[in-house]
């Protein structure tokens, strides 16, 4: 919904143009290894990538292959994140200011239907796939709606201050865990009784959680650590330091019943740091300039990151350390890669212009699992997703 | 072409806020504020190019074919600083976001009751499908609220204690459109930011329509010899219509309120289409302060008559 702020710009613009080095990203450091040449990716497989411009009201959908538009999803006002069903046949995609849920075809790209919904911000289902949490951030609410694999029924809107964030849940879906931005805490939800059972203070702003090997791991914006959380002893057990602004947690899809590893995004220092899912220990760090927000992993195993400050999604192979990224939007918050069987035909007026800029990025690690990821449950992502490759959710953060 | 440019606008903010604002947010404990400083300082970012944007059309023009010719340009330097403060100082902003969080508390409550609040999109669903024409309407009603407004200033004796700074200036230019008490500019970010809400432009196009409205109203009220011809003069606020509401004279300043369409001074019986008349300006007062006096003064000025206003 929101036009071009190129409508009313290209004055001044067009004379600032050429001092901006269009396209060009920041070099990217790569602190464990030498930064290999720039090389170009190889064109993923079929499938379709949904970015969601938060600051201008629509939703891009790229084909992974060529990169180009397939189509614009225009909204009414801000997207943010998204969830797929747990049969995965549907994406839901909140627009918190226009209080709609979006639901379109994730394999075409198409609109389904849109449903009034109070303020959605950010979503998660349980790990049975019978509970929707969904935040509104603004609005200090956390709503638990049940879902029958047609339609939502709010079973309970908690009030939560301040500034409920991003959601998780226990493997056995009888607790959600919700970060309190505004009040430094995580607190859990009981899914049966519908009321808060606890809350920790973790440290200030905390932003993405996720459960990982019964723990909870949750990124600490207003400092440079992902909090370990021990949800039995509601206790902070050790914090690994990642980068000011330590934003979310994306697990990579599990390969061969080995857990994947952990990405975790920096938005200050803009990195993604790459943590053992065993140890914890830091990998590798991957630069990604332009405040990294959300990640979604393709069958090939690369990350599509959304750059939040400079309007663009990044591919980032963490094997060869290339990074190549396009202009998509203004403030790209959650992303996607959906695989598809065959491409999908460009909708009529979507424009086919990737732009795409090779920029050198971090050393890899031999990353190699297909995956797909999320910030949100991690459970359903990577048991319900098909092969050859995982959906995702793709998170967010604020 | 575009695309290149919002692009390079997108780097320039980028670079902009990861270099100086996020560090800065980072260094105080504000990151949950993160996405609303990214927000605030594409907003200020705007201010300036507005400014440049202003500055580029309306200098030509003025020198092309100016109303009036003066040696002495003391008086429109006041002018300038009033732009700078009121543009970049975001008044209208902080108006927005104090309406929005106020907004999101007031919804938050109704939507216990399973009550969804509207947007001007559910009510005319066409507008959906067509975001120009979504803009637009929010043009058009924004900016008849606008004509209100001001015929409030000259209605009502402390609007219009507070207003006569604006019309006080007798070199009147581009620049004066600014030239405003703060009072004044609170209570019109107040009036203007609340009827955005009101009827929901998305925080993403209210800078959109910001624009538009000062583009028109610096364009209206620059030193050129311009009006839009028989026609035009109807459909676009030109340089000549607003020039003579800023005639001297209560009668002339009793006419052409509009601030983009004049179809609003049109229904309401306000408007005067004189195509060859461009007065001098000036609110005719005697006093000196607020033709001559700087931007201090002319507040003290502005307080004080407000103040004679309401004890009268």
């Amino acid at each position: 919904m929101r036009l071009p702020r190129g409508l009313v710009l290209p004055l001044l613009l067009a004379t600032l143009a050429p001092g901006l080095a269009l396209g060009q990203t920041t070099p990217a450091a790569t602190p464990d290894t030498a930064a290999p040449a720039p090389a170009a990716l190889a064109p993923a497989p079929n499938g379709l990538v949904y970015v969601l411009n938060s600051g201008e009201a629509n939703i891009l959908v790229l084909d992974a292959a060529t990169r180009e538009e397939v189509r614009r999803i225009p909204v009414l006002r801000e997207v943010h994140h998204l969830a797929l069903t747990p049969d995965g046949g549907t994406l839901m995609i909140g627009d918190s200011g226009a209080n709609e849920m979006l639901f379109i075809n994730p394999g075409t790209g198409e609109m389904v239907k849109r449903e009034p919904l109070s303020n959605p911000y950010h979503l998660g289902f349980s790990p049975d796939g019978k509970h929707l949490v969904i935040t509104s951030l603004r609005r200090d609410q956390v709503d638990l709606y049940g879902w029958d694999g047609q339609a939502l029924a709010l079973e309970a809107r908690l009030r939560l201050p301040d500034m409920p964030s991003h959601i998780a849940f226990s493997p056995d879906s009888k607790l959600a865990y919700v970060t309190l931005q505004g009040n430094n805490l995580l607190t859990a939800i009981d899914l049966q009784t519908r009321e808060p059972v606890w809350k920790l203070d973790v440290g200030p702003q905390p932003a993405g959680v996720i459960w990982h090997e019964g723990k909870l791991l949750v990124g600490i914006m207003g400092r440079d650590y992902v909090a370990v959380v021990n949800p039995e002893t509601r206790q902070v057990d050790r914090r690994i330091k990642v980068g000011r602004g330590a934003h979310a947690i994306f697990p990579a899809p599990t390969r061969d019943g080995k857990p994947g590893l952990l990405y975790v995004t920096s938005r200050v220092d803009s990195r993604i740091t790459v943590l053992d899912p065993a140890t914890l220990d830091i990998v590798k760090v991957l630069d990604v300039p332009g405040g990294p927000d959300c990640v979604s992993f393709d069958p090939q195993g690369r990350l599509w990151v959304t750059q939040r400050w400079i309007g663009r999604v990044a591919v980032v192979d963490p094997e060869t350390g290339t990074l190549e990224n396009q202009p998509v939007g203004r403030s790209p918050h959650g992303v996607l890669f959906q695989p598809t069987a065959a491409p999908v035909p460009v909708a009529a007026g979507a424009s086919a212009s990737p732009a795409l800029v090779p920029a050198p990025a971090a050393g890899g690690v031999g990353l190699v699992a297909p995956a797909a990821a999320a910030e949100t449950p991690p459970a359903p992502v990577t048991e319900a997703a098909p092969a050859p490759s995982r959906r995702l959710f793709a998170p967010r953060t604020h | 072409m575009m695309d290149a440019i919002q692009d390079a606008w997108n780097g320039l903010n980028g670079w902009l806020f990861e270099a100086a604002v996020q560090p800065a947010l980072y260094a105080l404990g504000l990151m949950a504020w993160a996405e609303d400083a990214f927000d605030w300082m594409d907003f200020f970012m705007f201010g300036l190019l507005q400014v440049a944007i202003v500055y580029a059309i309306c200098r030509p023009l003025e020198a092309w074919k100016p109303v009036e010719r003066w040696g002495d340009r003391r008086r429109v330097r006041v002018d300038i600083l009033y732009t700078m403060l009121a543009r970049l100082g975001i008044l209208p902003l902080i108006a927005f976001i104090a309406f929005s969080a106020m907004e999101s508390r007031l919804a938050g409550l109704v939507a216990d009751s399973g009550w969804v609040p509207p947007t001007l999109e559910t009510l005319v669903p066409a507008l959906r499908e067509y975001p120009l024409l979504a803009l637009l309407t929010y043009i058009v009603v924004m900016d008849f609220g606008e004509y209100w407004r001001h015929r409030f200033q000259h209605t009502f004796g402390w609007w219009w204690a507070l207003h006569s700074i604006h019309h006080a200036q007798t070199q009147m230019t581009f620049w004066t459109d600014d030239r405003n008490h703060v009072l004044d500019d609170v209570i019109g970010a107040l009036w203007f930011g609340g009827l955005a809400l009101l009827i929901g432009v998305p925080p993403g196009q209210f800078p959109l329509v910001v624009i538009v409205l000062r583009l028109a109203e610096s364009l209206s009220h620059a030193n050129i010899r311009l009006s839009f011809g028989a026609v035009g003069e109807r459909l676009l606020v030109s340089p000549r219509f607003h020039r003579l509401h800023h005639g001297q004279g209560r009668d002339l300043a009793n006419k052409n309120f509009a601030v983009l369409l004049p179809i609003w001074d049109w229904i309401f019986g306000t408007a005067d289409f004189r195509r060859d008349y461009f007065p001098p300006t000036g609110d005719g007062s005697p006093a000196d302060a607020p033709v001559h006096g700087g931007w201090l003064r002319q507040q003290m000025v502005g307080l004080r008559r407000l103040g004679a206003a309401l004890t009268r």
